[in-house]
């Protein structure tokens, strides 16, 4: 009884929420329906038997990989929800139920897709067995909020044992510690990586964490590297090295998103669907090149006549990748850049990480860099450090308006402006450039 | 002028940013007309390099890299670090290289991990149970009394010093070493131990340059005069965070 009460009570909220446009609606439900009823979400799992439940975890790529795997499965025909994007708490995950569900209790669409910070992944898993798992990759993020990578690693190990054998487990396997995880559990574990001729570096860069050997310790050598302590890795003392990992030749793939992060993403989905749906990758591959990227990633934005491009930056690794992306994808580089910097809760108070972003290329052209947000000094003196003889380009200004002012004066019709963000900062800036709140 | 700064374990001791140090170490030597050479000190790399710096840094990391890394320390390059900041080289040691440095480490579990005693300090992990020391952190240092020193601290360990004095700051705002006793770091001859990451340096240019301008009276016997620096943003960056305490 208190399980339909928490059902009627929940879909009432974001009935409200809905009508008066409150942002609750993407957890409260979910919430409120978890405090009637703590097995809530095994009970409608229970009352659900053909719904398959897809988790996708890791540091970066979440949203995007989420929204891919959406939108190939409904292209052939399935019905698939998830929850909502920073709503990945049990909270939010039992909104997104609620949403779907009937007042019996019962789910019409096949599938669901839930996106789950590196953080909670563990916790959801004691709360329910998913059929299909996917962890992307594991760079350090939020290490005042979220604590190191070793432990979230750890702590990732015991969640991914508790898995049932035939959970379908779908791994990084360029990732050397995502790799040695899928060799000690118990589940159907397959790996995804790139071709080593796809791999663009040599070495390690400085923004790697899991530089050693996950069972001997010693250092790791690759024989490419493709960012941070993703590549084609080995040890010279134990022989550590990974074996039957998936890979997709690019050659003839229409993707429309840049960034050899993308490329990752790009390749677990497609094996996540082959192994999970039995896909044809053939026709997948066909159905790619309509795909839109999702908000604040790679997003385009025009705003008094200039085209603002948003590349989400919240962590060393994604900035690092962020920029690279840029890079390759403005030929003339002759782009205004804008920095914004906050240290809110859901980005992590300490800012220490920017130290470990290479800032070098932005100097290469004559043109002003705008630093802003509640950190803006910070990455100011960040990019005041660099080598360089441009540092009479760098403005920090800490309040966006006034700065968008300034870029607006700066700037013609048509011209580019490249914006990183880190997150709390992207919602923020999107908001002033569409004109409208969102989340 | 030229002076050599030796980077202890960059592969493995840089998870919290503390290469920003080198960054601002080298930012400010080129403004005081000083040629810095940054030179790596790695595991395979002979000890006897220790004894050609002028200065020495270390930052923190993960129990497993610093695992790595104590052990070559205890058994190989140890002795000449100390040989080295007994006699006066400028040295800053953060986070997991501060502790490094006392008598020892007790892990959450109990186990006692030596330390190279140089420092006369040891560092406790009380458990699980009680919380890692997180947050921004406002010191007085010995260096200069009068400005607030401001940084961010994210340790599981407590430490403590056997003379409070020796303390390289008194906490304003945040944890320090322990929690308890307002105590920060340890200065001790020209060496700095400090729990303060964000990173230290490049906020705080007046610590930055007290470690060169000490390196270069140590090694040419002289005095760098200036009189101005651009230090506005610097001051910005770190007035926005005194100001949420203060």
């Amino acid at each position: 009884m208190v399980f339909y009460l928490s059902i009627i009570l929940g879909k009432l909220i974001v009935f409200f929420s809905q009508i008066f446009k409150i942002g609750a609606g993407s957890t409260w439900p979910g919430h409120l329906a978890l405090i009637f009823d703590k097995n809530f979400l095994k009970k409608i799992f229970k009352k659900n038997p053909h719904l398959q439940t897809v988790v996708v975890t890791g540091t970066n790529g979440k949203t995007t990989t989420v929204a891919l795997l959406k939108y190939l499965l409904e292209k052939k025909g399935w019905q698939v929800f998830t929850n909502q994007e920073g709503a990945n708490l049990l909270n939010g995950i039992a909104s997104s139920l609620i949403k779907n569900t009937n007042l019996f209790g019962k789910i019409k669409k096949q599938v669901a897709i839930f996106e789950v910070d590196e953080f909670n992944f563990p916790l959801i898993i004691d709360e329910f067995l998913p059929q299909m798992v996917v962890v992307l990759n594991l760079f350090r993020d939020q290490l005042d909020r979220y604590g190191e990578v070793n432990t979230i690693a750890s702590r990732w190990l015991s969640a991914l044992k508790r898995l049932s054998q035939t959970t379908k487990v779908f791994l990084n396997g360029d990732d050397p510690n995502l790799y040695y995880l899928g060799k000690n559990i118990h589940s159907l574990v397959f790996y995804f990586g790139l071709e080593k001729e796809n791999m663009p570096h040599k070495t390690v860069s400085f923004d790697v964490d899991f530089n050693y050997c996950p069972v001997c310790f010693n250092l790791l050598s690759y024989k490419k590297v493709v960012y941070s302590h993703l590549g084609s890795f080995f040890c010279q003392k134990c022989g550590f090295s990974p074996k039957d990992v998936f890979t997709l030749s690019l050659k003839n793939i229409t993707f429309p998103l840049l960034g050899i992060y993308n490329q990752y993403n790009l390749t677990a989905v497609l094996l996540l669907l082959i192994k999970g749906f039995n896909f044809d990758l053939k026709e997948l591959i066909s159905l790619l090149k309509d795909f839109l990227p999702v908000f604040g990633r790679q997003e385009k934005i025009v705003y008094e006549d200039r085209v603002f491009y948003l590349f989400l930056s919240k962590n060393p690794v994604g900035f690092n990748q962020s920029l690279e992306t840029a890079f390759s994808f403005v030929k003339d580089k002759k782009n205004i850049f804008w920095i914004i910097l906050n240290n809110r809760i859901p980005d992590g108070l300490d800012v220490s990480w920017i130290w470990d972003v290479e800032f070098k290329k932005i100097f290469v052209v004559d043109k002003k860099v705008f630093v802003s947000g509640d950190r803006a000094f910070d990455m100011a003196i960040r990019l005041k450090y660099e080598p360089t003889e441009l540092k009479k380009n760098i403005i920090p200004i800490i309040n966006l308006k006034k700065t968008l002012k300034k870029i607006l004066k700066e700037t013609k019709k048509n011209e580019k402006i490249l914006v990183f963000p880190n997150y709390s900062a992207m919602l923020e800036v999107r908001k002033i450039l569409i004109g409208k709140k969102f989340l | 002028m030229k002076i050599f700064l030796g980077w202890f374990y960059p592969q493995f001791m840089s998870t919290y940013g503390d290469r920003g140090n080198i960054i601002a170490l080298s930012y400010w030597a080129k403004v005081l007309g000083i040629e810095l050479r940054v030179v790596e000190i790695s595991l395979k790399d002979p000890k006897e390099k220790i004894l050609k710096m002028d200065i020495l840094f270390m930052g923190g990391a993960q129990d497993i890299q610093q695992e790595i890394v104590n052990q070559d320390l205890r058994n190989n390059k140890g002795e000449f670090l100390k040989k080295a900041i007994e006699d006066g080289v400028v040295g800053l040691f953060v986070c997991g290289a501060y502790q490094f440095l006392g008598h020892y480490y007790k892990t959450a579990d109990g186990k006692k991990i030596p330390g190279l005693s140089i420092f006369d300090l040891y560092t406790e992990n009380a458990g699980d149970k009680f919380p890692r020391l997180i947050g921004d952190i406002g010191i007085k240092t010995k260096i200069n009394f009068e400005e607030i020193v401001v940084g961010f601290e994210n340790h599981g360990g407590r430490t403590y010093l056997s003379d409070k004095s020796l303390a390289f700051g008194k906490v304003v705002f945040g944890f320090g070493n322990n929690g308890i006793d307002k105590t920060e770091g340890i200065f001790y001859k020209n060496t700095i131990g400090t729990y303060l990451h964000g990173p230290i340096l490049p906020k705080n240019p007046k610590i930055t340059r007290f470690l060169l301008e000490k390196a270069i009276e140590r090694k040419y016997k002289k005095r760098i005069r200036m009189k101005k620096f651009d230090e506005e943003w610097e001051k910005k960056a770190k007035d926005h965070v005194i100001k949420r305490y203060i």
